[in-house]
């Protein structure tokens, strides 16, 4: 399969099935359904859950391996470190980049 | 459009402008991110456009770029997004007096500044149009707001050589997103049991290993409201 359209792909079925669907769900059936409280409850954790799964390998594995003395997670603690000292927006960013390409 | 959509539209865009201002730094740094991760700036602004959400965006762009199965990409996207189930359920009543096509625009629309700023006034309002009003009008604005601003970053990335590594910039704002939540008790086990799982599932096939995290975290988080639930009760 050619790689630009299985990209193309990729967007329009995340922007069908995992935003506009799920956005527009309950608003597009109107008063006809609701969503039980025990779901509710569970669905609270998941974005917790799945930007963690995604983002602590990125951080933690080197090649394929855990190695937790790198310059990614040196970039994440002083990016974290940021956002507890000021509210400035741009500020992990920074901080976090700098980081990285110092400990680089 | 009736005087009551339009008064609507005029308080619910006031109301909202400080948000469309605070979410510019993330539009920037997810046009950025997607050039980091190789996009051309018609691909990049082809799914900002289509996606319209920047967890999503910015969840997906490692795994795109790792070439996981098309499934994985998209589940993980939809995880990411549930919390817009529990929001659009939320909204279904204070919007039920648009027509269908509105109603679908509301939910393209819908992103999580506007939907905290005007929740509790479109509760309270009685009149329909004037709610559909107050909530559309400020969505569309931030959407707006959010793609030229992406469009902004998405061209200012041209102009950074690709030894910088602004891909990391995806992985700082998923920690700046994840930072408040941590606060919560049973949240940061959610994370932590996340986190700990895709680390040790790694070697699972097709990446399953993520989507056996995700799952895991999501029972950990509840199960330890729901201790933490009835320990309270038992102190009381």
């Amino acid at each position: 399969m050619n790689e630009e359209w299985t990209l193309w792909l990729t967007f329009i079925l995340i922007g069908l099935l995992a935003t506009t669907l799920p956005r527009a769900s309950f608003i597009v059936l109107g008063e006809r359904a609701s969503l039980p409280d025990v779901v509710q409850k569970a669905l609270r954790y998941a974005p917790a859950a799945a930007l963690a799964a995604i983002v602590v390998p990125d951080l933690v594995l080197v090649g394929g391996a855990v190695d937790v003395i790198n310059p990614k997670l040196g970039g994440a603690i002083a990016a974290v470190l940021a956002t507890q000292v000021s509210r400035n927006p741009w500020l992990p960013f920074a901080a976090g980049m700098a980081a990285l390409w110092v400990l680089r | 459009m009736s005087p009551s959509f339009r008064a609507g539209a005029r308080e619910g865009f006031r109301l909202c402008l400080p948000v469309s201002v605070g979410i510019i730094p993330w539009a920037l740094v997810t046009g950025l991110a997607m050039v980091g991760a190789g996009f051309t700036v018609v691909q990049a602004m082809g799914m900002s456009l289509i996606v319209f959400g920047a967890t999503a965006q910015l969840g997906t762009l490692p795994l795109i770029v790792a070439g996981a199965p098309l499934w994985l990409i998209v589940a993980t996207a939809l995880v990411v997004n549930l919390r817009f189930v529990i929001f659009s359920a939320a909204l279904a009543k204070p919007l039920s007096g648009g027509t269908l096509a509105q109603r679908w625009l509301c939910g393209y629309a819908l992103t999580d500044g506007v939907f905290a700023t005007t929740l509790e006034r479109l509760c309270s309002e009685p009149d329909p149009q004037r709610r559909l009003g107050f909530y559309l009008a400020p969505s569309l604005w931030c959407a707006l707001v959010w793609q030229t601003a992406t469009l902004v970053g998405v061209l200012a990335a041209g102009s950074v050589p690709s030894d910088w590594s602004l891909e990391f910039m995806a992985s700082i704002a998923l920690l700046v997103l994840l930072v408040p939540m941590s606060k919560v008790r049973p949240m940061l086990l959610a994370m932590l049991t996340g986190g700990a799982l895709a680390v040790l599932l790694r070697g699972m096939p097709l990446r399953l290993g993520v989507m056996v995290a995700i799952l895991g975290g999501i029972a950990a988080g509840f199960a330890a409201e729901h201790w933490q639930h009835r320990g309270g009760r038992r102190d009381e």
